[in-house]
């Protein structure tokens, strides 16, 4: 016969291995959706390291230091003096940025960059026989007389009041008719801004504009 | 004191006896088409199948329906050497003794067995080919041909072997039937079938077809692994019977018990 009693030990080892797992499982399947969203709002949200990582900018880590260039920012405008001390000020977590100080910082960058510019300018070259003509003339402060180009600019009214004629011709709206008017009242061709400033006014009777170009043209005629 | 269950545990004691047969749809048509290939002028007949499908069932079976009716002979242990394999056909054909010291010539053999082409059809019924020899196969397949000796042979198909099987007699003119494990619907009639045979129909009831799946499971409807697992669950059913009766009730089967001889098996592992 069987030895029962060991058996039902297994049996009983065996319901339990069962049970832990199905309990397991059961736990993974409820805690599954709580992890997920949890995961899905740590990465969405910018943690506070991230976030004052990203607002240390160069500009707004203000260091005292030694060099004449900052000394002079500094004197320039009294309120960069409050950062006398060794320490980096960092902006605070919640993202407010205040204009004046932003202003004023750029403004004694400014002034340091400005100041930079002009040493450079101060130094002077060795005379270079490497160095031609033009370059010496940037060192020395002498430029060389350019030709100077002209850039000319057409336009074709002709090929637009085409354009906008066939426009016209296609769908019958007002405006285009108004523009056209407009156009040629800038052209100088007051007979045909009449005519189209009529034409729009035709289309659509409300429209004050058509009567203010064609009242305009009409003053030009008369002039002539 | 003896339990009722001591009886049934013994319904599913593995063995190959005609009496034990059940049965089941598929099996008898195998059965079927196995004895319509005897009228055939076959020369070889292979019967094949993994372990635990009713191969040997089958052939006993046959064996037992025919032995009156023809010239038959059923060899259902494996007569592995050649000098005694061809002895016992000689002395199963001839109806003479052979003595120990003598020894069956092959080639006499098969001049015996031509002479008697037309006259007589003898039938060897052979279990377990799986473990004769290629030379003793090659000789079988020679007598065969002498259209006087006809062979039903069985052949157990595991993993490796299924596509040697099917490639070894591909080649020759046999017909070949194979054997498979039963399925859900099956099993649940043998089991029930077996049960009923005997007069337990209370306890073929008690059994439901959630218990029915649970041997499946386990022992995939190989039928020498169902009679296993019931033997060891009808075992356990008289442990309690006879020491805590209480734990135990006639109408259903406890779940308890069916895992605790799978457990005891190695079906399921703790």
């Amino acid at each position: 016969m069987i030895n029962t009693k060991e058996l039902e030990k297994r049996w009983y080892k065996y319901k339990a291995k069962n049970f832990i797992l199905i309990f397991a499982l059961i736990l993974i399947f409820i805690l599954l959706p709580y992890g997920i969203y949890y995961l899905y709002d740590y990465f969405d949200t910018p943690s506070p390291k991230q976030e004052v990582s990203k607002l240390i900018t160069p500009q707004e880590v203000v260091v005292e230091s030694s060099t004449p260039m900052v000394t002079e920012a500094t004197t320039a405008e009294p309120e960069v003096e409050e950062s006398k001390d060794n320490e980096v000020i960092l902006a605070p977590t919640i993202p407010i940025v205040d204009l004046d100080k932003e202003q004023r910082t750029t403004q004694a960058k400014k002034v340091v960059h400005r100041k930079q510019a002009e040493e450079k300018k101060l130094v002077k070259a060795k005379p270079s026989s490497s160095l031609t003509a033009q370059e010496l003339a940037v060192i020395n402060g002498n430029d060389l007389k350019r030709e100077k180009q002209k850039i000319s600019f057409q336009r074709s009214s002709s090929n637009y009041m085409d354009v906008m004629k066939t426009k016209f011709e296609q769908n019958k709206n007002p405006r285009e008719a108004l523009l056209l008017a407009k156009a040629y009242y800038k052209a100088g061709d007051y007979i045909n801004a009449e005519e189209w400033a009529l034409k729009a006014n035709s289309l659509d009777k409300n429209m004050d504009e058509s009567w203010f170009v064609f009242a305009k043209a009409k003053s030009q005629t008369w002039k002539t | 004191m003896k339990s009722k269950y001591s009886e049934i545990k013994n319904i599913f004691i593995d063995s190959v006896d005609s009496n034990n047969y059940v049965d089941l749809e598929s099996l008898s048509f195998n059965y079927q088409v196995l004895e319509e290939s005897l009228d055939k002028p076959l020369k070889m007949i292979l019967l094949f199948g993994r372990p635990g499908t009713g191969k040997s069932m089958t052939l006993n079976k046959l064996y037992v329906n025919h032995k009156d009716k023809r010239e038959i002979h059923y060899f259902d242990a494996p007569i592995l050497s050649e000098k005694e394999f061809l002895k016992s056909i000689y002395e199963a054909m001839s109806s003479q003794h052979i003595p120990q010291n003598m020894r069956v010539n092959f080639d006499g053999l098969l001049k015996y067995c031509q002479n008697l082409k037309g006259q007589r059809e003898v039938i060897f019924l052979l279990d377990e080919c799986q473990l004769y020899s290629e030379a003793l196969m090659e000789k079988i397949r020679l007598l065969s041909d002498t259209r006087v000796v006809k062979f039903v042979i069985t052949l157990h198909k595991t993993e490796n072997e299924d596509v040697i099987a099917k490639e070894h007699f591909k080649t020759r003119i046999w017909e070949v039937i194979e054997l498979k494990n039963a399925d859900e619907e099956e099993l649940e009639v043998y089991i029930q079938k077996k049960l009923v045979q005997r007069g337990f129909v209370e306890v073929s009831n008690a059994l439901s077809s959630r218990d029915i799946k649970f041997i499946h499971n386990c022992t995939k409807g190989n039928f020498r692994e169902t009679n296993k697992l019931l033997y060891t669950i009808f075992n356990i059913y008289e442990y309690y019977d006879l020491h805590r009766p209480e734990k135990i009730t006639s109408n259903k089967n406890s779940k308890k018990i069916l895992e605790m001889a799978a457990i005891k098996i190695g079906y399921i592992h703790d």
